[in-house]
C-alpha cells in the first residue's frame, strides 16, 4: 500500500506567475498578455511579480488556452466565452435543485 | 489494439486539404465542447476528435499514418510492423504528456516515439504538471476524505517510446474544499527528465449532486419540511445536517421560503460558509374523516384568504 499524499488547496498556497505558466504549459509572456488585456486576474497590480492565482484563475486560464487552440480565437473572444461558461455553470447549479 | 480511422472521426475524405481538416475539427470541437454539449458522451467524443486532429493536422504524422493505415479499417485488429517509423524524421512537434494520457493506446503505440516528452512547448526544468477532475460527496468536505486515484502517466521506456503506465496513488483531500477549488499534489505530475523533479498534479474538485443539499460557494442550502402548526406556532425541531444533527428553533409565524441561517455550519473552510435551512410547510393529507373535519373547521373559523390582495 503506497503512502497517502496530502493535497493542498490552491487558496492555501496561491500560484505565482511562473507556477501558473508551468501548470498550463505556456510561457510567462502568454500569462502576462492575458492579464494585461483583462481576461485573466481582474484588477491586477501593474507589477507581474506580485500576481497570485487561485483555483478559479487556473481553471479559467486552461479554458481560455483550450478555446484559443481549438478555434484560433483571440484572447478577448476566448475571455468572453469563458465568462459565459462560468455564468452557465452558476445558473445550472442554482437551478438544479429546488432548495 | 483496434485500428482507428482518424479520417472517419473527423468526417473528412482521405484527400482532404489541411484547411478542410481544420474546419472539420473546429465544427466538431464546437459540437462536442464538454461545457456546453448536449451529446451524452461529449467528453469522450472530444478526446477522439482531438486525437484525430493531432495526427491529421501534422503533415509528418499524417504521412506516416497514411502509409501505415493503407488497407486497414476502423475497429480491425491492428499491430504496427516493427520499426515502421524509421523512414520518417519527426521534427519533434509532438504532443505533450498531458495530451498523451488522454489519447488511445493506438495513438501511443504509433506516435509514442515521436518527440513525445522530449518535446516541450517551453523549456522545463521539471516534469509537466497534470490536471484531472475529482468528484466528491458533500460530506467529504466536512470530514476530509481519502481517495484512491488511478492515473495514466506517460513514461519513456528503454527504447525511447512513450508508454502509458497505470499509477495508483492515495490522496488525502483536505477538509473544507469547495466546488471549483483546485487541490495541488506536489510531485505527482509528469516525470522529470534525468535529474529534475516531477511536475505536480492539480485536481479540480466537483461535488456529486446531493438529494438534500445544494452548495453555493461555501454556503450550503437544505430544505426543512415543517408542519403548518410548527410554522404557525413556532417549534424546536431536530434535523440531520452534513456534520451530524442540529436542533433548530422555528420562529412563530413562519411561511414556506423563510430562510434560517446557521452561521459557520456551511463548508468548514478557513472562513467557514453558512448553512441555510429553507422552510417548506407541508400539509397533512385530508384522507380521513377526522382530518377533513379539522380542515373544514379551519375554513370556518379562520376566514383566511391568501388571494385577498389579487383583487377578485
Amino acid at each position: 500500500m503506497s503512502q497517502e499524499i496530502s493535497g493542498i488547496s490552491l487558496e492555501d498556497a496561491l500560484l505565482n506567475l511562473d507556477e501558473l505558466a508551468a501548470s498550463c504549459n505556456v510561457s510567462r509572456e502568454w500569462v502576462i498578455e492575458h492579464v494585461q488585456c483583462g481576461v485573466l486576474l481582474e484588477n491586477a497590480d501593474s507589477d507581474p511579480t506580485l500576481w497570485v492565482f487561485g483555483s478559479q484563475s487556473l481553471i479559467r486560464a486552461r479554458r481560455i488556452l483550450a478555446l484559443e487552440k481549438d478555434f484560433d480565437s483571440n484572447p478577448e473572444l476566448a475571455g468572453l466565452v469563458a465568462d459565459l461558461l462560468e455564468e452557465i455553470e452558476y445558473l445550472r447549479k442554482s437551478s438544479s435543485t429546488k432548495v | 489494439m483496434e485500428f482507428k480511422d482518424y479520417y472517419k472521426t473527423l468526417g473528412v475524405s482521405r484527400d482532404a486539404s489541411a484547411e478542410e481538416i481544420k474546419k472539420a475539427f473546429r465544427r466538431l470541437a464546437r459540437k462536442y465542447h464538454p461545457d456546453v454539449s448536449k451529446v451524452a458522451d461529449a467528453e469522450q467524443k472530444m478526446k477522439e476528435v482531438n486525437e484525430a486532429y493531432t495526427v491529421l493536422s501534422d503533415p509528418e504524422k499524417r504521412a506516416a499514418y497514411d502509409q501505415l493505415g493503407h488497407g486497414y479499417q476502423a475497429g480491425r485488429e491492428f499491430r504496427p510492423p516493427p520499426n515502421w517509423d524509421t523512414d520518417f524524421e519527426f521534427s519533434g512537434r509532438g504532443f505533450s504528456g498531458t495530451q498523451a494520457s488522454d489519447f488511445s493506446d493506438f495513438f501511443s503505440e504509433l506516435f509514442g516515439g515521436m518527440g513525445g516528452s522530449a518535446h516541450q512547448a517551453h523549456k522545463h526544468t521539471r516534469g509537466e504538471d497534470h490536471h484531472a477532475k475529482i468528484m466528491l460527496d458533500l460530506e467529504d468536505t466536512y470530514r476530509g476524505a481519502s481517495r484512491r486515484l488511478t492515473l495514466r502517466i506517460p513514461r519513456v521506456d528503454n527504447n525511447g517510446q512513450i508508454k502509458l503506465a497505470e499509477h495508483i496513488i492515495n490522496v488525502r483531500i483536505p477538509k473544507g474544499v469547495h466546488e471549483g477549488q483546485v487541490i495541488r499534489l506536489a510531485g505527482q505530475g509528469g516525470p522529470g527528465m534525468v535529474g529534475t523533479p516531477a511536475g505536480d498534479l492539480f485536481l479540480e474538485v466537483h461535488f456529486n449532486p446531493h438529494a438534500r443539499y445544494r452548495v453555493e460557494k461555501k454556503d450550503v442550502y437544505a430544505a426543512l419540511p415543517v408542519t403548518p402548526w410548527e410554522a404557525a406556532l413556532g417549534a424546536t425541531v431536530t434535523l440531520p445536517v452534513p456534520d451530524g444533527q442540529v436542533e433548530v428553533r422555528i420562529p412563530e409565524g413562519s411561511q414556506t421560503g423563510r430562510k434560517l441561517r446557521l452561521k459557520d455550519r456551511g463548508i468548514p473552510a478557513a472562513t467557514p460558509g453558512d448553512l441555510y435551512l429553507v422552510l417548506e410547510v407541508v400539509l397533512p393529507p385530508a384522507t380521513t374523516p377526522k382530518a377533513k373535519e379539522i380542515y373544514q373547521g379551519m375554513a370556518r373559523e379562520l376566514a383566511f384568504d391568501p388571494r385577498k390582495k389579487m383583487g377578485v
